[in-house]
């Protein structure tokens, strides 16, 4: 009985033993299963993380374009596309047919080729769209017909900014102007715009003033208009930064239209056009003879007969047949006294300057599309003599522009730059061309040409304008025409202390009864600059200084207007 | 015994998953309010985007120009007439003032004097 018991007991506490490793069982069984029920609802999954990272990775956003003034010139904008899967399409013929007529545009035939083309998944309806007719496809309701967003480029100023801006192609890569810049050479600046983390980025300014800007093609669509010129273009620089606060080139176009092949006529003619910008290179000669100490302002020089070289005659325009002080050699534009210098200076000295401005060299800006300057490739005395006053002698505009810009702020050449950049940043990257007083000299020049010389018209009364005119005859197969001219003006104001340097150039302008005939500079390009100098001092913030005869001339202005 | 800790053990996992799927569930909702509110956000910098490139194309100089000279008859600002502050007359105020530390005349007193 007792061993029964005690067998029974142990039996029991057996059982006991079994029945307590089971409890443990069903406690860890309920304990896996509250772990992964904490696990799948409080813990966010672990792949999902890295998916969502690498998928922000892998886009750098196109930053905005803004002018110096925070004015949007390019920007992206959501926009809906229309693709399809023609192999969910159930009716193709349908399909193209209902299409078609809610979009007129989309060339049936064109859709139907590219739908029952086999083995495609994937094909454009049309790419961007506007808003409603993207519902109105989607509200077709065909299989198979969908629709994403895309990013579009607009240019809200439209053809006001075009040559610099440039444009991007319908999957938004840099063609033309900063856009390309900002794709290429430009691609660590716009990198660094971006903002780490977030699908947006900061905008890339530029130096442009859309105001600015407007006057200055304003004023040169009109003289086109008024000159018959075949084209013309300007250029506004701050003279101590190389800062373009704007670039004018008519014809322009249009960045927003749908087809983008735009014609050779539109091109950037300031900076992918080479010119020969006539007189307006004695400016470089004048400067490179004081440089050298050839000569200095009471030198003279005979401009009595026309000068000889080799086989050659050398003439003036305005001939004078008497000897020339400095500034009149400079207001009277005189060829042979300009050959004089250059003469002076010898054929070596002229290159090493012209190498020294950078004339020589093809002028690099953000702007891609830039031609080198054509010279002559054989240097002789004569060479050298009509080089001096611009003759064989083709550059951009843009570097024309730079060089005078170079001499006259002091003889700090800089490299012209479309962003923004401060003084500070300009006086690190200069580099000292002429002297200080060779500076000084030509800003004389520069403003006495504008209070007696052939740049008369464009001495706005305050503004102390100072500058150079150019009539270039034009090559016309081969030979110099004298019907076909380039006429152009490059000057500064205000001349005392120079802040702003501007370009102006019309393409064959044609005389007109008013200008009695003439077709040179001085009666066509240099009353534009001067218009354009009236509108842009005061929003550059140039305070204009009157004496008692500008406020007369002002008044007398005034009542011929009205009269 | 062993009835009950099943039982207990049971009704423990059952409160741990309800509790669980309300937690769930608020974090899913909050889930959705904050892709919302993004896709919001999206949608307004897309707005404020479009808005200022609108802002833009409709403040063109170009446009302006054209309205002012329609609608307001302006003109070309001309040279004389920027005047510094030096140039401006004097003011009252200032003269009033001047006057006033020397003697303690009235406004009337000075501008009889003025006259």
């Amino acid at each position: 009985m007792d061993e029964q018991n005690i067998i029974d007991r142990n039996r029991g506490l057996k059982g006991q033993n079994r029945i307590r490793l089971l409890g443990l069982f069903y406690v860890m069984f309920f304990c896996v299963i509250g772990i992964q029920l904490v696990r799948h609802t409080v813990f966010e999954p672990e792949e999902g993380e890295a998916k969502r990272i690498a998928r922000q990775a892998d886009r750098v956003p196109r930053p905005d374009i803004v002018d110096r003034n925070g004015v949007v010139l390019a920007t992206d904008v959501s926009v809906a596309s229309l693709f399809a899967d023609p192999r969910k399409i159930l009716d193709i013929e349908e399909a193209v047919e209902l299409i078609s007529s809610t979009m007129p545009d989309v060339d049936a035939a064109d859709l139907r080729k590219k739908l029952t083309a086999p083995g495609r998944a994937f094909v454009w309806i049309k790419r961007q769209v506007s808003p409603e007719e993207r519902d109105a496809v989607y509200n077709l309701g065909i299989p198979g017909v969908a629709y994403i967003n895309e990013r579009k480029r607009v240019y809200p100023q439209g053809r006001l900014t075009a040559h610099t801006v440039g444009y991007v192609d319908v999957d938004t890569k840099g063609i033309a102007g900063i856009e390309k810049y900002l794709d290429n050479a430009g691609a660590i600046y716009t990198a660094s715009l971006a903002e780490p983390g977030r699908p947006m980025s900061a905008p890339a300014q530029l130096a442009m003033d859309v105001r600015v800007q407007h006057a200055l093609v304003d004023e040169i669509a009109k003289a086109i208009v008024k000159f018959k010129a075949a084209a013309g273009g300007g250029i506004v620089m701050d003279i101590e930064t190389g800062e373009i606060v704007a670039l004018a080139s008519l014809p322009d176009f249009n960045p927003n239209a749908e087809s983008k092949s735009f014609g050779k006529d539109q091109q950037n003619r300031m900076l992918s056009g080479v010119y020969e910008l006539g007189s307006v290179v004695k400016a470089v000669t004048f400067a490179m003879a004081f440089d050298y100490g050839v000569m200095n302002m009471n030198s003279k020089f005979d401009a009595r007969y026309p000068l000889v070289v080799g086989n050659a005659r050398i003439n003036d325009f305005h001939a004078q047949r008497r000897v020339l002080t400095v500034p009149e050699v400079f207001t009277n534009s005189s060829n042979i006294g300009t050959a004089k210098m250059a003469l002076a200076v010898g054929i070596e000295g002229h290159k090493e300057f012209l190498g020294r401005v950078g004339l020589l060299d093809r002028l690099l800006t953000e702007v891609p599309e830039t031609a080198k300057p054509l010279l002559p490739k054989r240097w002789g005395r004569l060479v050298s003599a009509t080089a001096a006053f611009g003759h064989g002698f083709a550059v951009q505009p843009l570097q024309g522009l730079s060089v005078v810009s170079g001499i006259l702020n002091g003889g700090k050449l800089l490299q012209p730059t479309f962003m923004r950049r401060t003084k500070e940043e300009a006086d690190v990257l200069a580099k000292q061309v002429v002297k200080q007083s060779v500076s000084q000299n030509m800003r004389e020049l520069f403003r006495l040409n504008a209070t007696e010389g052939s740049a008369g018209k464009a001495d706005i009364p305050g503004y102390r304008v100072g500058g150079k005119t150019g009539t270039a005859e034009k090559v016309v197969r081969g030979r110099y025409s004298k019907d076909h001219r380039l006429a152009s003006f490059i000057g500064a104001f205000p001349m005392d202390n120079p802040r702003y340097a501007i370009l102006v150039m019309l393409d064959e302008p044609k005389p007109l009864p008013e200008t009695y005939g003439f077709a040179t500079s001085g009666w066509n390009a240099v009353p534009t600059a001067g218009n354009i100098i009236a509108r842009i001092a005061p929003l550059l913030g140039i305070v204009p200084v009157l004496t008692d005869a500008d406020r007369v001339k002002l008044e007398k202005q005034r009542k011929a207007k009205k009269g | 015994m062993l009835k009950y800790a099943n039982f207990a053990l049971v009704l423990g996992t059952l409160v741990t998953a309800s509790v669980l799927y309300n937690l769930e569930h608020e974090t899913r909702s909050n889930e959705r309010t904050i892709a919302k509110s993004k896709a919001e956000m999206i949608d307004n910098v897309e707005a404020i985007k479009l808005l200022k490139a609108e802002w833009s194309s409709l403040t063109r100089p170009e446009r302006l120009q054209r309205l002012a000279e329609q609608h307001l008859g302006m003109t070309h600002l001309q040279p004389d007439q920027i005047v510094t502050a030096q140039e401006l007359p004097q003011r009252l105020q200032d003269l009033v003032k001047a006057e006033g530390a020397a003697s303690q005349g009235t406004i009337d007193d000075i501008l009889k004097k003025m006259q």
